[in-house]
């Protein structure tokens, strides 16, 4: 989830105050001390902690403190997606690939001091994959189905035995969602749990206290030694402690980072990026693996059941005119339907170049070859209008949404945007008129996500009346492959024909931005583009 | 004068407000498309199959019949039990204690600055030596009102905050963090005080009992300060009852601006996330306090005027009422209860 719909300052005050604020100059980077133990941060988050229930949370803002403050199984390193070795020191994978044996590694405990230890380990992937239905809390869907699992006290084992082949299991185990917690949490009520308090992990930061609203503060967690490969050094973590703040209003977060009062934040619009760069800050733009940011094409909704349509959206949206209008570098247009980070991807930007000229041939040969008073096409006296709502869980979306208004306004299409608030975008969208919604995010399995979203017996979010045989068969192949590389061809498959039969428009990749103050050092973050505390320094101090 | 069965009738009218308040604003609720736990059940970044969705709705109830759903938050209400959030996880009545606690001290503080602002251009605007800082003052509050309340709050935290630094615009540093907030709000609740205080000065300062006083030796200091302010102060008493729903309904401003978790910031988050439980209990706070204040100045009323009864008293406010949302001063006709109350 990006962001919310801006609601106080519109962009005339954020543009006043910026004018205002450029007299502030971040401190001159090699002012301090480069002593890297010690010292306090303060992080503006966009949003408040809203539920970090692990199964039912998802926010990017629950996402990024969950990550701190536990550790998982495996590791993902998030430049070239390889598993490495984490709490699971080691493990093993049956060449039926039915069977997992993860050796627990020796001496991890949680902050409240139990053991993390074999038996906490299965207790932990029970829950995760059965959920705890008396309380209210569901499971991890991304989770297989499993026969059992075993704890060896004696070999530092659990045995995971599944029912059929699950080819993105270990991303699933390297995933923050199934983020390792103690007796003391999955013992707690729902309600406890979706309070950061109650999350008890075994991470280099502990959740030291929490104001409901106002700040969560993680301390360093004493005797920390099982920091994940990919970490830049080893025992506790530098940073004594993270003041997190959440800051909605954005030219207030900006503001505060600005006048040197916080250390750095989440998210800036894109229109502040460069300034803020030649300020002297650190901008950065994390992509994640994962979903690409696209938009589903729903079949039931008018006039999208046709093929030749749904083509020409595909070819009359101009992407590079979108990255190059709206965003900045630290975006890039989608060039898949996942973004080239994920497992799998191929390049199909072939696919995906604009061509106003093949929309119209393919709309012209739909029949849409008339023209209403507005200079929309019609068929039979009917406009081709495509009605969509504006993404509340992303505050760009808005004007992204108006360019390709306007880009399809070129080939006769008439896109009709309808805005609804955060509490109602859900319902709004059972509207089965609706026919273009945005969808799509980092994520530790791109497939196991959009087999839950786009299987005819998932959520079957493209709306087919019945479903496609062929996309299922690719959907429910590439989930038990049983290799990499068997696994890759099947994808690169079903990326292709997702592409061809328009059933998603990929837009862009999704960008989480973040700004440094230009004394901050040893940030870094994982797979999935959630920030990590564990290296980073300050010289401020 | 207060008799026992009209003080009785006018509390079982309040009771009842409140009590209808809590029925209809929960059936509204319930009617509303729409929740924290459907969201949750349908986000698109976690979206929750079927059978998982019914053990999570099961668990709030929320697969049961309407009015059993309101007969257990009944039950569960009347033994002090306003349930959880259903966004957060905490308890109602924590986050209503945490933001009611934040307010209350930033409405009082935010209260005292607009009536002392209020006054000061009051007396300016009516006494002032020269006619055009008369007049500078009499547009004044016209300026204040029209003034955006984000844009007071985001140009004072730029100049006292990011520029100054005087003071910390995230961090809670005590009463020093209210100071700010305080000046905004009181900026956007001051004008109609001041604009009543205005009418009233000028209105008294023509009745015929000012002659008498004048005449009587009474010095122009004393008439002002003693005699005429008492007299257009009734008005004024009705209008911060007023004011004080609009500091309320400021704060939710202010509070976002500032980063201060007050009940303003509450209401703003439950309403956004459609958070039934905290959204009732928000609105009932809101329900109590406005009936309370209408209580009170009825109660109040009498005091000043012995004219007024109990049951008139309403009138009194409403008529009261209607002159400030007047704009021209021809429509600030005085019910003959809250005139001419002439110091003893």
């Amino acid at each position: 989830m990006a962001r919310y719909t801006r609601r106080v300052a519109g962009a005339a005050i954020a543009a006043l105050l910026a004018v205002g604020l450029g007299a502030c100059a971040p401190a001159q980077p090699g002012a301090g001390s480069q002593e890297k133990e010690g010292g306090s941060i303060v992080y503006l988050d966009a949003e408040l902690s809203s539920n970090t229930q692990l199964q039912s949370s998802g926010t990017w803002q629950d996402s990024a403190y969950v990550q701190n403050i536990t550790d998982r199984l495996i590791y993902r390193d998030p430049e070239t997606g390889e598993f490495e070795p984490w709490i699971a020191e080691d493990w093993t994978i049956s060449d039926d690939g039915l069977v997992y044996e993860f050796v627990i590694r020796d001496g991890v405990t949680y902050s409240d001091g139990t053991p993390l230890d074999v038996a906490s380990v299965k207790r932990n992937l029970e829950w995760q994959a059965n959920g705890d239905a008396d309380k209210g809390i569901p499971a991890n869907n991304w989770f297989p189905t499993i026969v059992s699992i075993d704890a060896d006290e004696a070999t530092r084992t659990v045995t995971v035995t599944l029912d059929q082949p699950y080819a993105p299991f270990l991303a699933v185990l390297s995933f923050w969602r199934t983020s390792l917690v103690a007796d003391a949490t999955i013992d707690a009520s729902l309600e406890a749990q979706s309070q950061i308090s109650g999350l008890i992990g075994s991470g280099p930061f502990y959740v030291k206290s929490e104001t409901y609203g106002e700040e969560i503060v993680l301390a360093k967690r004493e005797g920390y030694d099982w920091p994940h490969p990919g970490s830049e050094h080893t025992g506790e973590a530098y940073l004594d402690e993270i003041v997190i703040i959440p800051v909605t209003e954005d030219s207030v977060r900006l503001g505060t980072l600005k006048s040197g009062e916080a250390d750095l934040l989440r998210y800036v619009q894109p229109s502040e990026e460069q300034p803020l760069e030649d300020a002297g800050f650190q901008v950065l733009g994390l992509q994640g693996a994962g979903n690409a940011n696209i938009w589903d094409v729903r079949q039931q909704a008018p006039f999208l059941d046709e093929l030749d349509v749904r083509k020409a959206l595909q070819v009359g949206i101009d992407r590079e005119q979108i990255v190059d209008d709206l965003y900045t570098d630290r975006w890039n247009a989608a060039t898949s339907i996942v973004s080239p980070t994920a497992f799998g991807y191929v390049d199909l930007s072939a696919k995906l170049g604009y061509d106003p000229d093949e929309a119209n041939r393919l709309l012209d040969e739909a029949g849409f070859t008339g023209r209403d008073a507005d200079g929309y096409r019609t068929r039979d006296g009917e406009t081709l209008r495509i009605l969509t709502f504006v993404d509340v869980f992303d505050s760009t979306s808005k004007p992204l949404f108006q360019l390709i208004q306007w880009q399809l306004k070129q080939i006769g299409v008439k896109l009709d945007i309808d805005e609804t608030d955060y509490a109602n975008y859900s319902n709004a969208l059972k509207d089965p008129n609706v026919g273009v919604r945005r969808n799509g995010w980092p994520e530790a399995d791109a497939w196991v996500r959009q087999r839950v979203n786009y299987s005819f017996t998932g959520s079957n979010a493209w709306f087919f009346s019945e479903a496609d045989p062929k996309l299922e068969e690719l959907y429910d192949s590439q989930l038990h492959a049983t290799t990499p590389e068997q696994r890759a061809e099947i994808l690169a498959e079903l990326q292709e024909y997702v592409v061809d039969q328009a059933y998603a428009l990929p837009i862009i990749d999704d960008t989480q931005v973040f700004v440094l103050q230009p004394h901050l050092h040893g940030f870094s973050w994982s797979a999935e583009a959630r920030p990590y505390f564990y290296d980073v320094w300050t010289e401020k101090k | 004068m207060l008799s026992w069965p009209a003080l009785l009738r006018r509390l079982a009218q309040s009771v009842f407000v409140v009590a209808a308040t809590y029925v209809l604003v929960y059936f509204v609720l319930f009617l509303l498309p729409g929740d924290p736990i459907q969201s949750r059940i349908d986000n698109p970044l976690n979206p929750i199959p079927e059978d998982q969705a019914q053990a999570i709705l099961a668990y709030y109830h929320l697969d049961a019949p309407a009015l059993e759903q309101f007969r257990l938050a009944v039950v569960r209400a009347v033994q002090g039990d306003f349930g959880y959030s259903l966004t957060s996880g905490r308890p109602v009545a924590d986050l209503m204690a945490q933001g009611i606690g934040q307010t209350v001290t930033l409405a009082s503080i935010a209260l005292v600055f607009a009536v002392a602002l209020a006054l000061a251009v009051a007396l300016a605007a009516v006494y002032a030596p020269l006619r055009s800082i008369r007049s500078f003052f009499r547009t004044l509050p016209v300026v204040m009102t029209s003034t955006p309340g984000f844009l007071v709050g985001l140009l004072l935290l730029q100049i006292f905050a990011y520029q100054l630094g005087w003071f910390s615009s995230i961090r809670d540093e005590g009463f020093k963090s209210l100071i700010l907030p305080a000046v905004a709000l009181a900026i956007g609740v001051n004008a109609p005080i001041a604009q009543v205080l205005i009418q009233g000065l000028d209105r008294s300062a023509k009745e015929p009992f000012v002659t008498v006083l004048r005449a009587g030796g009474v010095s122009e200091r004393s008439i002002a300060t003693r005699h005429v302010l008492k007299n257009a102060s009734i008005p004024a008493i009705t209008l911060i009852g007023l004011t004080v729903g609009e500091l309320l309904a400021g704060s939710v401003i202010a509070e976002t601006i500032f980063s201060r978790t007050g009940l303003g910031f509450m209401t703003e988050q439950a309403v956004r996330a459609q958070d039934g439980p905290m959204v009732l209990a928000v609105v009932m706070f809101v329900a109590i306090v406005f009936t309370l204040v209408n209580l009170a100045t009825d109660l109040v009323y009498p005091l000043i005027d012995r004219r007024i009864s109990l049951t008139n008293a309403s009138a009194a406010r409403s008529s009261a009422r209607q002159s400030t949302s007047g704009k021209s001063s021809e429509s600030t006709e005085q019910s003959d209860q809250s005139r001419k109350v002439v110091a003893a």
